[in-house]
């Protein structure tokens, strides 16, 4: 599991209170309990603090789609962690 | 400013048993800025304890960690271990209607209500319904019966005028403004009997004029200043404001406001922030309980000067004008001095001989604190635990409502481990951040301020003087003898009502039913035909105690029942308890009742009272639950009492 993965799985376990949650790319809002509008707030809210970043409006309205999964915050995360690699 | 600094720092005692294991203990002994990256490793041993059974024990720790420097995941992982606790009083019963979005920031505030052990239930009001809910019969709200009613609304619930509006249209607005609002209180008022917290409007855009908003009569900015201000003229007695501007400001608006989370969900600020702000409206629930913190005990060395006295002496500590660290220090004691000012009582706990302690407030003019500001000043070579517990006996306070500030983490360690009781700030390390740090906790919120609250701190230090006089006595009655103390008669009046109602919402400990009135209630029992009420007043030849005691009487059936007895702590073991028992049997023989029947109702804080009534020579006549009936039959009783030690001054 890659270190972004491995850090959303704390998150996961964390925002929606389950220590055994095995963190999949293929998670989504049904299949997670807890991940209705209001636990998605405080899955961004923690998601941010962990990664140190900000996500954009439309970004944490995408994330909240039907047919959006876990494997799409990855990527938004691993674009920032490329972005802020190439301003370094 | 470490622990290295002073010889005090050594924690030489050894600590009470600790009730978890180590880490857990050391987790809840620690400040917060160490605590973070501890989190995880704290919560998968509360976990592991509550797995094994221990449900009470893995709540009671959760409720320990729970502080306002929390980021809002962690805060409610922590709520969710949270066990119902049935020793506490009964449950407040709270709604919170918004305006924007509350989903958020209930469980922040129930978070921090049981941190504070004050049991609520709360009910939620639908998203932007708070009208609805109000003003309609069998509504959600009504149905919940309410008795304290936050108004979580912001800015956007206030309509804005017309930009080109007319000096007298600007006025009309207002003034129907405000009486949407204040019909919406009266309303609660009416129908539930309910206090209602209300929010401020601040600000939450961006002023089209800028700097020129507030000379624009019409400008959104100038009409919600316009509407804060009439708004507070209007107010009544049931309803308090929580100052929403003093969260932003404190914050800053670009902090508070997060227009992401408003777009997508309506909240109205920064999930992240809803944090401070369900601290802050429990920290004024917590006032309107009479649980606001009384007493600030100050460490001395590196807290109220720079450097140890012991060793540098009066002219070598850091303090005062000159230096950006004597600046930070000098700080400090002007907060202190003007929370005194306020009504909040100074101690003094450190660690140092006596004399040299004292030496800075006595030879150092440019101190800020003088020694008669301190109501109990210790310094000794003893832990502070100790000493803390021989502060709140010579004030006759309890730990509860005590502040601890120290710059040392093990003194705080030590504090937070012995007494956990005792609300211990983590000191930052920088001086100049005292301060503020120390106001972030909001400690001292009050609903109201009287005359008296200003004096008060004059009188716990009397008292202080008072108990270790009393402890060199031999003959108790001659000392009491020797106070000449002389109490004040009166029913509940229009001029001592608003310090009645506070004494009344405040007292826990010599309380021995601890019903709580509001200002309105105290109103209609004073005017009532079937009650009669009577206050004390006290004052002896050190100081003025001012109103103390508080008695409230319903004749039923031809006897006159107490349905409220209570008295300042400050004034025990003076024979006050005698010379009221003395009033009730006045104003039950002027009414012809021929009995006195009293109740005690258990509270987690009135055990002092548990045999009052026994004492004062009442019979045990029922029990039920821990709750005791008494009764005095006033027929067979000689109809005089004897003397008192209080003289009763006569009426003019």
């Amino acid at each position: 599991m890659t270190d972004i993965r491995a850090r959303l799985q704390q998150v996961f376990r964390e925002v929606f209170d389950d220590p055994e949650l095995e963190f999949r790319d293929d998670l989504d809002a049904n299949s997670v309990e807890g991940w209705d509008s209001l636990g998605h707030i405080h899955l961004i809210v923690a998601t941010e603090r962990a990664f140190g970043i900000r996500l954009t409006t439309s970004e944490i309205a995408r994330l909240k789609q039907n047919g959006e999964t876990a494997g799409t915050l990855v990527r938004l995360i691993e674009r920032r962690a490329s972005a802020g690699a190439a301003k370094g | 400013m470490t622990a290295s600094f002073k010889p005090g720092a050594r924690v030489e005692q050894e600590p009470a048993e600790p009730l978890g294991s180590r880490s857990i203990e050391a987790y809840l002994e620690s400040d917060a800025p160490s605590r973070a990256s501890r989190f995880p490793e704290f919560q998968a041993e509360l976990r592991a304890i509550r797995d094994g059974g221990g449900c009470g024990a893995a709540s009671e720790f959760a409720r320990r960690a729970i502080t306002p420097k929390l980021d809002l995941t962690s805060l409610r992982s922590l709520l969710k271990f949270r066990a119902p606790d049935r020793s506490q009083d009964r449950a407040l019963r709270l709604a919170v209607l918004g305006g924007p979005t509350t989903a958020p920031l209930v469980p922040c505030m129930q978070a921090f209500l049981w941190a504070e052990r004050m049991e609520a239930e709360i009910y939620e009001g639908a998203y932007g319904l708070f009208r609805q809910e109000l003003l309609t019969a069998g509504s959600g709200l009504d149905r919940f019966g309410p008795e304290l009613i936050f108004l979580a609304t912001d800015r956007r619930d206030l309509a804005n005028p017309p930009v080109d509006a007319g000096p007298r249209q600007m006025e009309e607005f207002a003034r129907a403004e405000v009486a949407g609002w204040t019909g919406l209180w009266e309303r609660a008022r009416e129908r539930w009997n309910a206090t209602v917290i209300q929010n401020t409007f601040a600000d939450t855009g961006y002023p089209v004029f800028g700097h020129l908003a507030h000379r624009i009569a019409s400008s959104p900015e100038a009409y919600s200043a316009v509407v804060n201000r009439m708004l507070y003229e209007a107010a009544g007695p049931h309803v308090v404001f929580h100052d929403l501007r003093l969260l932003v400001h404190e914050a800053g608006a670009r902090q508070w406001f997060d227009p992401r989370f408003y777009v997508e969900a309506k909240l109205p600020c920064a999930p992240e922030c809803m944090v401070p702000y369900g601290y802050s409206v429990a920290s004024l629930v917590r006032a309107l309980r009479g649980r606001s913190k009384k007493v600030l005990t100050l460490d001395l060395d590196n807290t109220l000067w720079g450097g140890v006295i012991g060793d540098a002496g009066v002219d070598g500590i850091e303090m005062g004008e000159g230096s950006g660290l004597g600046e930070s220090f000098l700080a400090l004691q002007r907060y202190a001095k003007a929370l005194y000012d306020r009504g909040v009582v100074l101690a003094v706990c450190s660690k140092n001989d006596a004399s040299q302690a004292r030496a800075p407030f006595e030879k150092r003019p440019d101190m800020a604190l003088r020694l008669d500001q301190i109501s109990c000043f210790l310094a000794n070579w003893e832990d502070k635990p100790t000493n803390l517990r021989r502060i709140a006996e010579a004030l006759g306070l309890g730990l509860d409502s005590f502040v601890f500030v120290d710059d040392n983490p093990a003194e705080r360690a030590l504090v937070r481990r012995t007494l956990p009781e005792v609300a211990v700030p983590d000191l930052p390390e920088d001086p100049a951040e005292y301060v503020p740090t120390i106001a972030s906790y909001r400690y001292f919120e009050t609903v109201s301020f009287t005359q008296e609250d200003a004096m008060r701190s004059q009188y716990y230090k009397h008292n202080a003087a008072l108990r270790s006089l009393a402890a060199g006595a031999r003959d108790l009655n001659g000392f009491l003898d020797s106070l000449e103390m002389v109490a004040r008669v009166e029913p509940v009046t229009s001029a001592n009502r608003l310090r009645v109602t506070q004494l009344l919402n405040k007292t826990n400990q010599f309380n021995l039913t601890t019903r709580r009135y509001t200002e309105t209630e105290i109103q209609r029992i004073a005017e009532s035909r079937d009650w009669s009420t009577c206050t004390i007043s006290l004052r002896d030849r050190l100081g003025d105690h001012g109103l103390i005691s508080i008695l409230l009487f319903e004749e039923k059936d031809g006897e006159l029942e107490i349905d409220t007895w209570l008295m300042s702590c400050r004034v025990l073991q003076r024979g006050v308890e005698d010379f009221a028992l003395g009033e009730a049997v006045r104003i039950a023989r002027e009414r012809g009742c021929r009995a006195l029947v009293g109740r005690y109702l258990p509270t987690a804080r009135n055990e002092m009272v548990r045999e009052h009534y026994g004492r004062l020579g009442f019979e045990c006549t029922g029990q039920t639950d821990g709750a005791t009936t008494w009764r005095m039959d006033l027929a067979g009783r000689e109809s005089s009492f004897p003397s008192f030690r209080i003289r009763k001054e006569e009426p003019l």
